[in-house]
């Protein structure tokens, strides 16, 4: 799996790359994506996200209607995956719990992003800012990602907004050291100082040269940012710090079919498969485009 | 499946009973015999296990909380300890009738105003002190101290004289009569006066029980050795036990089927399902009421300042359906607190709220509502979080929505006590297992004078003090008495009564003997391990 040292070890892709990309036609993340490897993840990914769209016409039940059948087994008519403990239908909870992951991380991650690379602008901007940031990283990154949850859910409480608080606090570090570390490879290069030297501001400079080759990283960053976030989401529900019952989500459903694993394991498997394919499918989409960044 | 609560709570008066007792007539043996047991535990005994009973062997009970030590004398979530490390002066059987255990024998004054307690003269503490009347004294006085923050302490502070009489007879003075003097000895701990401030802060425990505290590691458990100087000719038979904190459902399960623990009261209802299917343990059921599930009214959010709001949501909810699905058909469906042995049951107060959509939505209706939003607070807890699930669904149907406030367990306690809950909260109660009074003078949720509902009735206030004062128990004016407090608490309806539950005991084929009191303190003086 790809991980976010990985990355910035990986360093700002060099510019032949996308040059090399530009000859043949072909934009180089066009080219990652149509991997073998690539293409499996977005199949999982795909599948995933087309149920969750899909829940309203795919589920047969409310994802919170409760009923006197519990625990019904894998296959039970009206019920193919079963029900949980309440007698709730097992189907409609995973189907609704991937549109809840989904939403949470569709806001996060790009909140999370947008934060990372701010910082990182204003850390270019200034010695003394750059300092400052790197310090507001240290501290972020100082916090294990449970830790943080806590603390954050301590003080707003179990909930949607909390959960997407922690994840986007916890990819701050992560693309702002991202970016930072690409604008200070790249503004050391020949192309900025001609840049300069033709009368261009710092401020045209930063946006229009340094910024689109240094931000190539960032978009694998993203892909391993949500599975991060999948992860996040899950363990905060699993820890009942997350989403508050009864909306379903992945991680809470796998949580309640906890005291059940012996008994009834069809409760765990629908949430499991599901987590399982969106971290692999994840997981692959990020590992080509890294690899393609990094030839 | 075991059967469930099959005891009828008819009896003799307690005065009959009071007068069998001071005459002396119950031998120890026989007081130990009507030892409160697990209700169905003549049938999970095995099949040829009752062979005699054998010394040695370390129990390990798998906990799922700590002991909290400045709550030693108050009625906590973790009271196992308290009956193996020390002795109360009487004990219940199971008709609610006192049997002798420190006080031998005891006379009531004619007008209930005193009581007179012969205690035994062969008791010595861990420390080797002998155990006196003056103990006695310390011990009321103890529970007297509003920084003990016993629940009983309304009952404690009734006792306002002490007249000794050697050092082994003593006369309590009351200021009122009560009717639940014996709760008090059944709950009040007799702890050593010299280390009681060490015992509030767990460094050392000194009582008069069959085991003696060898370390207390917080987090992690209590461990116990044999007292061989125990009052109790013979007894325990075992050389120690070992209590462990095992806070993890899953894990706590573990260690029962894997054979490192030997018992335990914590697993949770949800996951009996799994235990029952392990050949070599057994589920037994104690008909003690410790933990109630109710669902908490604040009487002073509108609109649940009517009282026909609150009767609508008593009708909203489905108990049957809460208990087979939240609690693993462990418990009774009830709308009134007391389980089938207390003098306070019957059949109507128990069924008086029936799973009635229609008639909820309609009692909304007449009073001028369609539809609620209110919040309801539960602890972050597996069990209870599906039980406010449960709720949450339940009251939807009839138009009550309702926002789930998951909080801590401290914190929970906490808003309980200090009266700051929100419009609804769901929690357990103990109290309705003893005298009926004493569950509205003592149990938080319930007392007349501060309740967390925060209802106040010059009715209700009245009918419990009356029916606390009389020194009778199960004749007719007490049981018209026992008839009221119920009528005001289903007519109110500022606690909705759900599920009564006792203690669910898991153990291994192999333990025999095990027994609890009324207030969930483990009883191990003839317990064996085979």
């Amino acid at each position: 799996m790809t991980s976010t040292t990985d990355l910035l070890a990986a360093g700002p892709p060099p510019a032949a790359s996308k040059a090399r990309g530009r000859v043949r036609g072909r934009h180089p993340y066009r080219s990652a994506l149509s991997t073998a490897r690539a293409r499996t993840g977005l199949v999982l990914v795909g599948a995933v996200v087309l149920a969750g769209l899909l829940a309203p016409l795919l589920a047969g039940h409310g994802p919170t209607d409760q009923s006197g059948q519990s625990l019904a087994a894998l296959g039970t008519p009206g019920h193919p995956l079963g029900t949980d403990d309440l007698g709730r239908d097992l189907l409609s909870r995973v189907l609704y719990g991937i549109r809840a992951d989904l939403g949470i991380i569709a806001i996060a991650v790009p909140l999370g992003a947008v934060l990372g690379c701010l910082f990182a602008l204003v850390a270019a901007a200034h010695p003394v800012a750059d300092t400052v940031v790197q310090r507001v990283f240290d501290l972020l990154l100082a916090f294990p990602g449970l830790i943080l949850a806590l603390a954050v859910t301590a003080i707003l409480g179990p909930g949607r907004v909390p959960v997407v608080l922690v994840i986007a606090l916890a990819e701050i570090p992560a693309f702002g050291r991202l970016l930072r570390g690409g604008i200070l490879v790249q503004r050391e290069r020949e192309y900025v100082t001609a840049a300069r030297v033709g009368g261009s501001s710092g401020r045209r400079v930063l946006v229009r040269h340094i910024l689109p080759n240094a931000a190539d990283p960032l978009i694998v960053q993203i892909a391993v940012s949500l599975t991060v976030a999948v992860f996040i989401e899950g363990a905060m529900s699993f820890l009942g710090v997350g989403v508050r019952p009864p909306e379903p989500t992945l991680g809470a459903v796998l949580s309640q079919s906890m005291p059940y694993l012996a008994q009834a394991p069809n409760f765990a498997a629908g949430p499991l498969v599901t987590v399982t394919a969106l971290v692999l499918g994840l997981s692959l989409i990020a590992e080509a485009l890294n690899r393609e960044i990094r030839r | 499946m075991t059967e469930l609560y099959p005891f009828t709570p008819s009896g003799p008066s307690r005065r009959s009973t009071l007068r069998a007792a001071g005459g002396g007539t119950l031998l120890l043996g026989l007081g130990l015999a009507g030892c409160r047991s697990a209700v169905s535990e003549a049938s999970s005994e095995p099949q040829g296990a009752s062979a005699a009973p054998k010394r040695g062997g370390v129990l390990n009970i798998a906990v799922n909380s700590d002991f909290t030590p400045a709550l030693l004398f108050s009625q906590s979530g973790q009271s196992l300890q308290h009956r193996l490390i020390y002795n109360t002066l009487t004990r219940y059987d199971d008709r609610l009738s006192p049997k002798p255990e420190l006080a031998r024998s005891w006379t009531y004054a004619k007008d209930g105003r005193s009581i007179t307690l012969r205690l035994r003269d062969d008791v010595t503490f861990h420390s080797g002190r002998r155990f006196t009347a003056d103990d006695v004294i310390f011990a009321v006085k103890n529970l007297q101290n509003p920084v003990r923050a016993a629940q009983l302490r309304a009952t404690a502070a009734t006792v306002t004289g002490f007249e000794k009489r050697g050092d082994h007879e003593l006369v309590l003075k009351l200021t009122h009569p009560v009717n639940n003097l014996f709760d008090l000895f059944e709950f009040m701990i007799i702890a050593d006066s010299e280390t009681v401030e060490d015992a509030v802060t767990g460094k050392k425990l000194i009582g008069t029980g069959p085991f003696r505290l060898t370390k207390w590691s917080p987090g992690s458990g209590l461990s116990l050795t044999r007292n061989d100087a125990y009052w109790q000719a013979g007894r325990p038979y075992l050389d120690g036990v070992e209590l462990r904190v095992i806070p993890q459902a899953d894990a706590l399960i573990s260690s029962l089927r894997s054979g490192q623990s030997q018992l335990s009261f914590n697993v949770p209802g949800k996951s009996l399902g799994v235990v029952k299917s392990d050949p070599h343990l057994t589920i037994s059921d104690y008909d003690t009421g410790g933990g109630a599930v109710y669902l908490g009214v604040n009487t002073t959010v509108a609109p649940l300042n009517d009282r026909t709001v609150r009767q609508a949501l008593a009708w909203a909810v489905d108990r049957d359906r809460l208990l087979a699905q939240t609690l693993g058909g462990y418990g009774l469906a009830s709308a009134a607190p007391w389980p089938k042995s207390s003098p306070a049951f019957t059949e109507a107060h128990r069924t008086h709220y029936s799973h009635d959509p229609a008639k909820a939505r309609e009692l909304l209706k007449s009073a001028g509502h369609s539809k609620l939003e209110l919040p309801l607070l539960h602890l972050a807890l597996p069990g209870d979080t599906a039980i406010a699930e449960s709720l949450q669904y339940d009251l939807k149907q009839v138009g009550v929505h309702v926002t789930l406030q998951p909080t801590d367990l401290a914190t929970g306690q906490k808003k309980l006590i200090s009266q700051d809950m929100p419009a609804l909260w769901t929690m357990g109660h103990g109290f309705a297992q003893v005298q009926p009074s004493t569950l509205a003078v003592s149990a938080y949720p319930f007392n007349e004078a501060k309740n967390t509902s925060k209802y106040r009735s010059a009715a209700y206030t009245k009918v419990v003090r009356e029916a606390w004062t009389k020194p009778e128990s199960g004749t007719a004016e007490a049981n018209a008495q026992h008839e009221k407090i119920s009528s005001i608490l289903l007519d109110e309806a500022f606690l909705i009564d759900l599920v009564v539950r006792g203690q669910v005991q898991v153990a291994a084929d192999g333990l025999h003997g095990v027994t609890l009191n009324k207030f969930s303190y483990l009883n191990l003086d003839n317990a064996y391990l085979v």
